[in-house]
């Protein structure tokens, strides 16, 4: 809401079309078109590494994107996320395995059973709220994970599903470089319907509720149907992202969905600030980052070798230290650093912004 | 026919009877002022007819009986309200507001949302246009693009009454607008409560304190006791009244 404002000076608006603009200024317009020309030339210097990481990022950043519109913006607290992911990556592995289907079949599929499970697991936020609503999405994880075991072991893939690498027309997604524009491009997707949603009436509705539900129930909000739209439009979006990491990973196994995913996914968001959709993919960017981040720091201590078996250890206790920063030290979260530079480079050579009344 | 009649109304928490047996009618375009001593049961009438509480007993807009109806359902009628805290919502600029207040005029799906659509752009600027009427109606302009948490309280009361005012209601309920209003916002206040009354013709149930001001402003007064009327007429009189002196207004000691 805040980042609508107009950036350049001397900037007015002269129509109120004006102001629903996503990219008002010419400005703006170069720095999108700067940041897309580095977006798309990234994939020919960088390394095969380097593009799993951008490509983890990707998915990463709609399964962050879709929480946010949940938590962040519509209020409803979830730790069935990971459940989700595994949802969408099973619907896609069964779907192939036993059907044979196409990517343009399993991925919209995924789409129907993530809002419906949405629409299902929506349903204890009518009545809970805060950390009693997180704990009954809780069993949304627990059933998936469950099903999706019980469907392995009856089939006998014990080991876990493998699929195919996806095709679209004649294009054969297999190839990390096309992966990374497929990716890409699913999230700016995600980016721009959650950003089309939260500057009409839905989101507002949606903030509203957040901030006060029996305000929003007298404003003539019908509070039930807009808290379980949240869900289902949130869990459909996170159920492709899953089927999309079953796709990139080429292999479904109930292990990949484990509780600590869902609270990953919670991480991104509160690391990268809750109620911004930036910070959504910041926090995914940073979460995602942050264990080989952990590993190349570790190579340069002394006797770097015999820490190697540490290394998970060491990323699950760094993951609870920088969790426990940022409540305590930026609760705003990286979008908050974010913006604090940002109104430094605006402002200087001044320190504050003006006080209400004027333009923020 | 007026514009809300409410009969019998009787609310109950368990053995604790709010309300017992309140009836009043508001015509159109009458400023209806609801008085009292403090947990008299005020702000409870409110919620009632709002939607939020429960009470027993007809409470019929143009003649429908809408007691029962949900919240939302109720304000979609053209029931809007104020509430003594202000309660806006924080993060949103002041425009935002007033633009949630117009939640249930705007006609759009979410599915049409997700892509902007030309109808949703159409739809967004319409309303934007009409929050700006209110905004100009309520001087608000120097604040539109102001986030309300950044606002002193006083504002944030006015543009509360905004919000209300932005569902374009058939009567409007307000819940101690005065209260924290200073000298200066208390006259802005009476002046756009007397505009909507001749301009708009909007029937307004008005709780309030100051006396003053009720006697200056409003048409009728209902006076409320320990969940029941003790009296109900125009100004002169009902201040006169010994039992709402005794019940309420106090006599002055010099």
């Amino acid at each position: 809401m805040s980042s609508r404002e107009p950036r350049a000076s001397g900037y007015f608006r002269s129509s109120y079309d004006q102001g629903l603009r996503l990219i008002e200024t010419r400005m703006q317009w170069t720095a999108l078109m700067l940041f897309l020309a580095a977006l798309g030339t990234f994939p020919f210097i960088a390394t095969s590494f380097q593009l799993d990481l951008a490509c983890q990022v990707f998915l990463a950043a709609i399964g962050s994107i879709a929480l946010m519109l949940l938590t962040g913006y519509a209020g409803q607290v979830s730790l069935g996320h990971a459940g989700l992911i595994a949802a969408g990556a099973f619907t896609a592995g069964i779907l192939f395995k036993e059907f044979g289907a196409a990517f343009w079949i399993t991925i919209p599929a995924a789409a129907v059973v993530g809002a419906l499970i949405g629409l299902i697991f929506g349903l204890p936020s009518l009545r809970l709220r805060g950390l009693y609503l997180a704990v009954s999405t809780l069993a949304l994880h627990f059933i998936v994970v469950y099903l999706g075991g019980e469907y392995e072991t009856k089939r006998g893939f014990s080991t876990g599903i493998m699929i195919d690498a996806p095709r679209i027309g004649d294009l054969l997604i297999r190839d990390r470089k096309i992966w990374y524009f497929v990716l890409l491009a699913f999230a700016a997707v995600s980016l721009l319907i959650s950003l089309n949603l939260l500057r009409s009436r839905t989101g507002r509705a949606w903030a509203a509720i957040r901030s006060h539900e029996t305000i929003a129930e007298a404003l003539g909000i019908g509070v039930p149907a807009h808290k379980l739209l949240a869900f289902v439009i949130s869990s459909s979006m996170t159920a492709v992202a899953g089927a999309l990491f079953a796709y990139y990973r080429g292999f479904v196994s109930v292990e990949a969905f484990s509780l600590f995913l869902s609270i990953q996914y919670v991480a991104m968001i509160i690391i990268g600030g809750m109620g911004s959709l930036l910070g959504a993919i910041l926090g995914a960017i940073f979460v995602t980052l942050l264990p080989y981040m952990i590993e190349y720091a570790v190579g340069f201590l002394p006797n770097a070798r015999s820490y190697a078996g540490m290394l998970a250890a060491f990323n699950y206790a760094a993951f609870g230290i920088v969790m426990i920063l940022f409540l305590v030290f930026e609760p705003q979260g990286l979008v908050g650093i974010w913006r604090r530079v940002q109104n430094y480079f605006l402002l200087w050579p001044f320190k504050q912004k003006p006080l209400g009344g004027s333009r923020k | 026919m007026a514009e809300l009649e409410i009969e019998k109304l009787t609310l109950r928490f368990g053995g604790l009877t709010v309300l017992s047996g309140v009836s009043f009618a508001v015509d159109k375009a009458e400023l209806f002022a609801l008085i009292g001593p403090n947990g008299a049961g005020k702000t409870s009438v409110l919620n009632c007819i709002s939607g939020l509480y429960p009470g027993e007993g007809a409470i019929r807009f143009r003649g429908q009986n809408i007691s029962g109806l949900s919240a939302h359902h109720i304000a979609r009628l053209g029931i809007a309200r104020t509430f003594q805290h202000g309660e806006l919502f924080p993060h949103m600029t002041v425009a935002e507001n007033l633009l949630t207040g117009r939640h249930a005029r705007i006609r759009t799906n979410p599915l049409k949302e997700m892509f902007f659509s030309r109808s949703v752009r159409r739809e967004e600027v319409t309303h934007r246009e009409a929050v700006e009427k209110i905004i100009d109606f309520i001087e608000l302009e120097r604040y539109r693009n102001v986030q309300v948490a950044n606002l002193p309280f006083g504002i944030q009361k006015i543009v509360g009454f905004a919000r209300a005012l932005a569902m374009e209601p058939a009567i409007l309920l307000l819940d101690e607008p005065s209260a924290g209003l200073n000298r200066d916002e208390r006259e802005d206040l009476a002046r756009f409560i007397l505009r909507i009354k001749h301009e708009l013709g909007i029937a307004m149930i008005w709780i309030e304190h100051d006396m003053q001001m009720v006697a200056d402003l409003s048409d009728r007064l209902h006076v409320l006791e320990y969940g029941r009327s003790v009296a109900e007429g125009s100004p002169d009189t009902v201040l006169k009244d010994p039992r709402v002196i005794s019940a309420y207004l106090g006599r002055a000691t010099i």
